[in-house]
């Protein structure tokens, strides 16, 4: 048995959308009643340890949402399995809702009309927590996220960043080890932000948690996640830690300083480099070279290309790794430039 | 157990935002006794008739009344659930490890207990402003508003459940539940009168045989006596129908919701 709390083993989606009077996008046809199928999530496979953060990041439509629905039992896969802390979503999927909480996108979860202690109480009873642990539960919530001081307001008076963080308290009121967070940072200023990042890390850090989150916000899911799925057309495209995913595209392409031009056609006919590019500056030109992802190769590369250089007679003023960030990476895979090898 | 935690977190809820709201929920009473007062001066003051006209103002008051009961259970499961579908409130509820026919269940208690509380001053204030009489047998009665009760949810777990597939059914639902207090409005025995196919349609929707039993009780005076009535039969008998039905078409909709992936949503 797995030790993941939460694992997703090919869990697969497919949805159908009916139209009436349509016309088939693909062959042009005129139909009186059509079905489609919508891939939504296509045999998607990962896992998320205790005290870990997985981002799942994708363009709109790419099947994050769903994937996430699955997760919380919302939406019931058509194939493949989802456990959460060794329970079939399906099959106990009552005993799987007390094991997660949830965060929706915005402020959805709370009620307006409510403080935030009977916010707190409220859904705590809907969790099955009741009595003095309730009470305990709300007082240390309140202090930990830092709305004590809004025990007692309305939640309508609350800021944007106040509701987002009483919707992290409702979601973690019955303790359950798993948590989702759907955007948890949408329309929030940088302080409210980074207080809710800084809350997130302690609570899966400190409480030995497990934090499934979606973003759109790379820097987000660069400072949170320590591992990122990134989903594409309902497929997951990679699934590595944060680091290696950033080292992977970074260490293919060197900066390199001059005196004066190269001849990119005798760089380009160095084994291992993939294509160069040069960038002029006031103190010089720059060439850019793209090698091969290949260890092996990559080294036999920047060796043939420094030979290269001194055979041109060319002064290298220095050499240096382009720094890559998430933003640029998602944008490589996602728009299908190029993948790493391997997915988990 | 699930069922009388979640009640509870519905009656605190419920407490709070009527505490916080005490002037609205007043002002609604002032306002629902107002305008069923004009109604009843329209319809049955307005009408002509001279003889037992009192009688005629709260049968037609205490009818309007139990079609607004009815109104407002079957629309927690409609347009009360669309509304929390699109606030997100549904997505919460429907995360909840009790299920979310409990969850509704306890909600839908908690409503009609409080409609029926401000109904009853509303139906009272009606009784006393046209001088008519009104019995009040507690036991009949609360045993009548049970079976009402339980036979409302049964249907509203029905409609319910199929909104939550074909999101449009709300405004379906929205002319079965006007029906309803059309049906309830003059619903009495006189409804053997009615062609057979219309009367099995009528007994069929869960207010008329409610509304004729509730009459014979708070209007005649008729106590436990309604067991004599038919009426009462086949208040048991929908009831039964209608909650069985309504379950479980209500819990193979969440299910086939979720397939779709519109669980909690709108």
């Amino acid at each position: 048995m797995s030790t993941d709390l939460v694992q997703l083993d090919r869990a697969d989606k497919l949805f159908h959308t009916r139209h009436f009077f349509s016309v088939d996008p693909k062959t042009g046809k005129r139909h009186f009643y059509q079905k489609r199928p919508i891939h939504a999530v296509r045999e998607m496979e990962f896992g998320v340890r205790a005290g870990e953060i997985f981002g799942l990041l994708g363009p709109n439509g790419a099947g994050k949402t769903t994937t996430v629905k699955m997760i919380c039992g919302l939406v019931r896969p058509s194939g493949g399995h989802v456990y959460v802390d060794g329970l079939h979503v399906e099959k106990k999927r009552l005993q799987v809702l007390r094991r997660v909480g949830v965060v929706l996108e915005g402020t959805r979860t709370c009620i307006w009309p409510l403080t935030p202690r009977e916010n707190l109480a409220y859904f705590g009873n809907l969790k099955d927590v009741r009595g003095k642990v309730l009470r305990q539960r709300t007082d240390y919530l309140l202090d930990f996220i830092g709305l004590s001081e809004k025990r007692d307001v309305q939640v309508r008076q609350l800021s944007q960043g106040q509701k987002q963080k009483l919707a992290i308290c409702i979601a973690l009121i019955a303790d359950p080890p798993v948590i989702v967070l759907d955007e948890p940072t949408t329309g929030l200023d940088v302080q409210s932000s980074r207080a809710i990042k800084d809350k997130v890390v302690e609570m899966t850090r400190e409480q030995g948690k497990c934090a499934v989150v979606t973003t759109h916000d790379m820097n987000v899911a660069q400072e949170l996640c320590d591992r990122i799925g990134i989903v594409k057309d309902g497929e997951l495209i990679t699934c590595e830690p944060t680091e290696k995913l950033l080292d992977i595209f970074s260490e293919q392409v060197y900066e390199l300083r001059l005196d004066r031009h190269p001849d990119t056609r005798l760089l380009e006919a160095v084994p291992g480099v993939v294509s160069t590019e040069l960038e002029d500056a006031d103190d010089g030109p720059t060439c850019l070279v793209k090698l091969d992802p290949d260890p092996e190769l990559r080294s036999q590369a920047i060796y043939g290309t420094v030979q290269t250089l001194q055979q041109q007679q060319l002064l290298l003023r220095s050499i240096q790794q382009r720094q890559q960030n998430l933003e640029s990476v998602f944008l490589q895979l996602t728009n299908g430039h190029s993948r790493p090898g391997a997915t988990e | 157990m699930g069922f009388f935690l979640v009640l509870k977190a519905e009656i605190v809820r419920g407490l709070i935002i009527m505490r916080r709201y005490w002037f609205a929920s007043l002002t609604g009473i002032f306002i629902g006794y107002g305008m069923l007062l004009m109604l009843i001066q329209a319809l049955v003051y307005g009408s002509g008739q001279i003889e037992d006209m009192a009688e005629q103002a709260v049968d037609g008051g205490l009818g309007f009344i139990i079609g607004i009961f009815a109104f407002g259970i079957v629309g927690l499961f409609t347009q009360g659930l669309q509304g929390m579908a699109r606030t997100g409130e549904l997505e919460q509820v429907c995360m909840s490890p009790h299920g979310l026919v409990t969850n509704f269940m306890a909600r839908s208690l908690v409503a009609a207990v409080s409609s029926i509380f401000s109904l009853s001053i509303i139906i009272a204030l009606i009784a006393w402003s046209v001088e008519g009489t009104l019995y009040f047998a507690p036991l009949p009665t609360i045993v009548l508003l049970a079976l009402t009760y339980l036979n409302l949810i049964g249907f509203g777990f029905m409609v319910g459940g199929l909104v939550l597939i074909f999101k449009q059914t709300g405004q379906i639902a929205m002319i079965i539940r006007l029906a309803m207090i059309g049906l309830a409005f003059p619903a009495q025995e006189s409804l053997e009168g009615w062609p057979i196919s219309l009367r099995v349609i009528v007994h069929a929707l869960p207010v008329t045989n409610a509304s004729i039993c509730l009459k014979k009780v708070l209007i005649d005076g008729a106590g436990w006596a309604v067991l004599e009535n038919y009426a009462f039969y086949f208040l048991i008998l929908s009831c039964l129908v209608w909650t069985t039905l309504g379950i479980a078409c209500f819990r193979y909709m969440e299910n086939w919701s979720r397939d779709k992936g519109t669980l909690g949503a709108y």
